[in-house]
């Protein structure tokens, strides 16, 4: 899997406009603002009511009432609290077993094919099981959002350890490296291009899982906000709901995985090749 | 490969016993590779029903499973089911890379468009695609043609993304080298980035099916109409467990069918032949 | 007592696709005095690093024995330091990080760790890099850096193996003169294992031919040149041309597959 570079670190035909911080900043906002005018525009010109599409005002209006109710603040603590609990979950059980896993090259290879048969239906594809197992609630949320990611995680995390050569954990061995320190020392740290990478394709399974499973299966949380909005045909909730998704997975991989990123893999020189 | 193999070894008479032998060779055939941990897993999935220690409202054993799997395929339901399913599929992949392939090289190869739409594309990326459900249901209705937008959603931003980072790798000097040997801008198009920056499409179309994959299925659930995914909820809200079961079996088996003969056979045409040539240069 | 000693060494595979065994080391002997460089050559392929990996405890041996100061060799250990080709520094760790790996695995105390680490920086000339990744430094400075890695642990017996082979040659060179500098400094006893004549002859006090797979000792040789050595100086004195010529006939002789690999 390519993991996507922001454009200021691409190495394209496409040179940016230098080295200074602030144009970046306004090539950033620029299209966001275009794409608001063209919105508002069109909104206005054709007539179109709220019924169908909102127009700007209505967007920003309903995302006003929802942080005056406290129905914003309800919904997003539903929903990030269940994404932490099951991700961490997932990076708790998921990595553990993925370095079990691959540091036996027969039994990483004996079991890979079940796994990426599970990583193709992870999330999603749980949510009926999930809550017939866990009922409707947060519970059966938490175990698609962990689900989601877990399989993917252990999967990369199994092929980093492959990825590891051998000269470097025979390195850590003949300086006196014994059992779990070398899985501290040596397997963790090295495999931690690919866990990365599985994080970040584990989080975006376990973000679509969240959505989905709380329009399906809760009564909190943004998914839900939205379906709510959907029954009552209220498109500028609706739409605030979407942008408020969106800015939390930009959000989130920018405060969280790009810093790992950076402080971890980029600092090592160990960028994953695709 | 046939390069990296040491010279011919002086050969020793044999002192495996043949029956291990016969065991290594059989496990290493694709076919035995590939189904063996499934082996274990059904014997071990077996057990557990056979000793009827979970309640049999949560969980149905293999047998039961592949009853109602048995009883569905006579009935007719399964093949609808299956068919919708992969229509939704097909229609949504296949409007996907007809919008997000022209698109995708039109971002990485203009500068203005890049600069002006970069920012959108990872935005709209990053609205999870489930999130579209609700608007599309209020635009056109619990219907196909919602299922499939959220589809063709979910294909066309990681391929554009993939397009954008597969020219993007394809090296300057190649683009050069092709210019100097007299080639215009139109055929450096085709020659080169194309083809260049063929191993990152095909990671984006691999990304953006296992997304749209999921799309589908979320999709058909709460839209609820036909489709593999409405099975599995509409049997969970019934309380059929076994075709639960035998709805996630499908679209597991589904996907690798996917998989081993479409994406698979893509990728080995582009990104391993790739890697083969990186290989040969460093074992130089 | 010998440092190292390899008695009736032999190593077979097991081809499992054929069944077929394939003798990889027919057989070796031969022993390391304390403070003595010992350089085993041979043609590629012949299987020079597998008796290396085997001294190390990486692999198994079929049938002889390796012996540390008597002692008979189960699996790795910081008795022995090994130096790798490919450097196998651990880039998720600072210079400083990667040089007292060895000395933390021991339980030696940071205050310790840190003052060694800081001699054995100098001698190799890596002082003021202590805060660097592997991945900023160059292919020589990693290199030296693999050196120290294992210098400071101070091992009964270094085992290098190929370490200058994927360097260029200029840096070799200095490479070469300063593991010959460090070496006269220190006296480490040094398995070093090359295919490159010169370097063999320039670095060592003995130096063990091999033959081409299934490998034996073809030859041992003792390089009697004086030390301290400098390349400048040692490539005038004829003696080293006659043991490079020497072991350049011995190889050349016998092999017709020595360019494979």
């Amino acid at each position: 899997m390519t993991t996507i570079d922001s454009p200021a670190r691409t190495v394209g035909r496409v040179r940016r406009p230098g080295p200074r911080r602030g144009s970046e900043a306004v090539w950033f906002v620029v299209p966001f603002v275009l794409l608001v005018a063209i919105w508002w525009l069109v909104v206005e010109v054709t007539g179109t009511t709220a019924r169908t599409f909102p127009q700007v005002t209505d967007v920003i209006a309903a995302l006003a009432e929802m942080a005056a109710s406290g129905d914003l603040a309800r919904h997003l603590g539903a929903s990030l609290q269940r994404m932490l609990i099951g991700a961490v979950l997932a990076v708790v059980t998921a990595i553990p077993f993925g370095i079990a896993l691959g540091s036996s090259p027969r039994l990483s290879a004996f079991f890979s094919p079940l796994l990426r048969f599970s990583v193709a239906l992870a999330g999603i594809a749980w949510i009926p099981i999930a809550t017939l197992w866990l009922g409707y609630g947060d519970r059966a949320v938490i175990f698609i959002v962990w689900n989601a990611m877990f399989f993917a995680l252990t999967y990369n995390t199994v092929l980093g350890v492959q990825q590891i050569p051998v000269q470097t954990v025979r390195a850590a061995r003949s300086m006196g490296t014994r059992g779990p320190r070398i899985v501290w020392e040596v397997l963790l740290p090295g495999a931690l291009p690919s866990i990365v990478t599985g994080l970040r394709i584990g989080l975006g399974y376990g973000w679509r899982g969240l959505v989905a499973a709380e329009i399906i299966a809760t009564n909190a949380g943004l998914g839900y906000a939205l379906f709510l909005a959907q029954s009552q045909f209220d498109t500028g909730v609706i739409i605030a709901s979407m942008v408020i998704i969106g800015v939390l997975w930009l959000l989130m991989d920018r405060l969280l995985l790009a810093p790992l990123e950076r402080r971890t893999v980029e600092r090592w020189g160990m960028k994953a090749v695709s | 490969m046939t390069t990296m193999t040491p010279p011919a070894p002086t050969r020793a008479p044999a002192r495996v016993p043949l029956l291990r032998r016969l065991g290594t060779v059989l496990l290493a055939h694709p076919i035995v590779r590939t189904l063996g941990p499934f082996v274990p897993f059904l014997l071990i999935w077996w057990a557990v029903a056979a000793t009827g220690s979970v309640n049999a409202a949560f969980f149905a054993g293999p047998g039961e499973v592949w009853q109602s799997f048995t009883e569905l395929v006579r009935k007719g339901m399964m093949p609808s089911y299956l068919g919708d399913s992969l229509e939704r599929l097909a229609y949504g992949v296949g409007f996907g890379l007809l919008i997000g392939l022209p698109l995708g090289f039109v971002v990485a190869l203009s500068s203005w468009a890049r600069r002006l739409t970069w920012p959108l594309l990872l935005f709209f990326q990053a609205i999870a695609d489930i999130a579209w459900l609700p608007i599309l249901i209020v635009w056109f209705g619990f219907s196909l043609t919602s299922v499939t937008f959220v589809i063709v959603y979910t294909v066309v931003f990681p391929l554009m993304l993939g397009i954008v980072a597969g020219v993007d790798q394809v090296p300057r000097e190649l683009v050069n080298a092709a210019r100097s040997l007299g080639a215009g801008r139109l055929r450096v198009f085709f020659e080169v980035i194309v083809p260049g920056s063929l191993p990152a499409v095909a990671s984006g179309v691999r990304t953006g099916l296992g997304y749209g994959w999921r799309a589908l299925i979320a999709a058909e659930i709460i839209v609820g109409t036909s489709g593999i995914g409405f099975m599995m909820f509409d049997a969970r809200r019934a309380g059929e467990v076994s075709q639960v079961f035998l709805g996630m079996i499908v679209l597991g088996v589904l996907w690798y069918a996917l998989d081993a003969l479409i994406l698979a056979p893509f990728e080995r045409a582009t990104v391993e032949r790739w890697g083969l040539v990186r290989q040969m240069e460093a074992a130089r | 007592m010998n440092t190292l000693e390899i008695n009736n060494l032999r190593k077979e595979y097991v081809d499992h696709y054929t069944g077929e065994t394939i003798p990889a080391i027919g057989e070796v002997t031969f022993s390391i005095g304390e403070g003595e460089f010992v350089s085993v050559l041979g043609p590629s392929g012949c299987g020079k690093t597998t008796v290396l990996n085997i001294v190390a405890g990486f692999i198994d041996h079929t049938a002889g024995d390796v012996l540390v100061h008597g002692k008979s060799v189960h699996g790795p250990g910081p008795d022995r330091g090994v130096v790798f080709q490919s450097h196998a520094l651990f880039p998720w760790k600072t210079v400083l990080g990667n040089v007292t790996f060895g000395l933390r695995m021991k339980g030696v105390p940071r205050v310790e760790r840190e003052r060694a680490a800081a001699d054995i920086l100098e001698l190799v000339g890596l002082s003021g890099f202590e805060r660097k990744y592997p991945h900023e430094l160059s292919g020589g400075m990693q290199q030296r850096l693999g050196l120290a890695r294992v210098l400071v642990n101070e091992p009964e017996v270094m085992l290098m193996d190929e370490p200058f082979a994927s360097i260029d040659a200029q840096t070799r060179r200095k490479l070469q003169q300063d593991l010959t500098e460090i070496f006269e400094k220190r006296r480490p006893t040094v398995f070093f294992v090359t295919h490159d004549i010169d370097e063999a002859v320039f670095l060592s006090d003995r130096v063990v031919v091999l033959s081409a797979r299934p490998s034996t000792v073809a030859e041992i040789i003792d390089v009697d040149l004086p030390r301290p050595r400098t390349w400048r100086e040692t490539v005038e004195d004829p003696r080293f041309r006659e043991y490079t010529h020497h072991i350049e006939e011995r190889l050349g002789g016998g092999e017709p597959d020595a360019q494979a690999g």
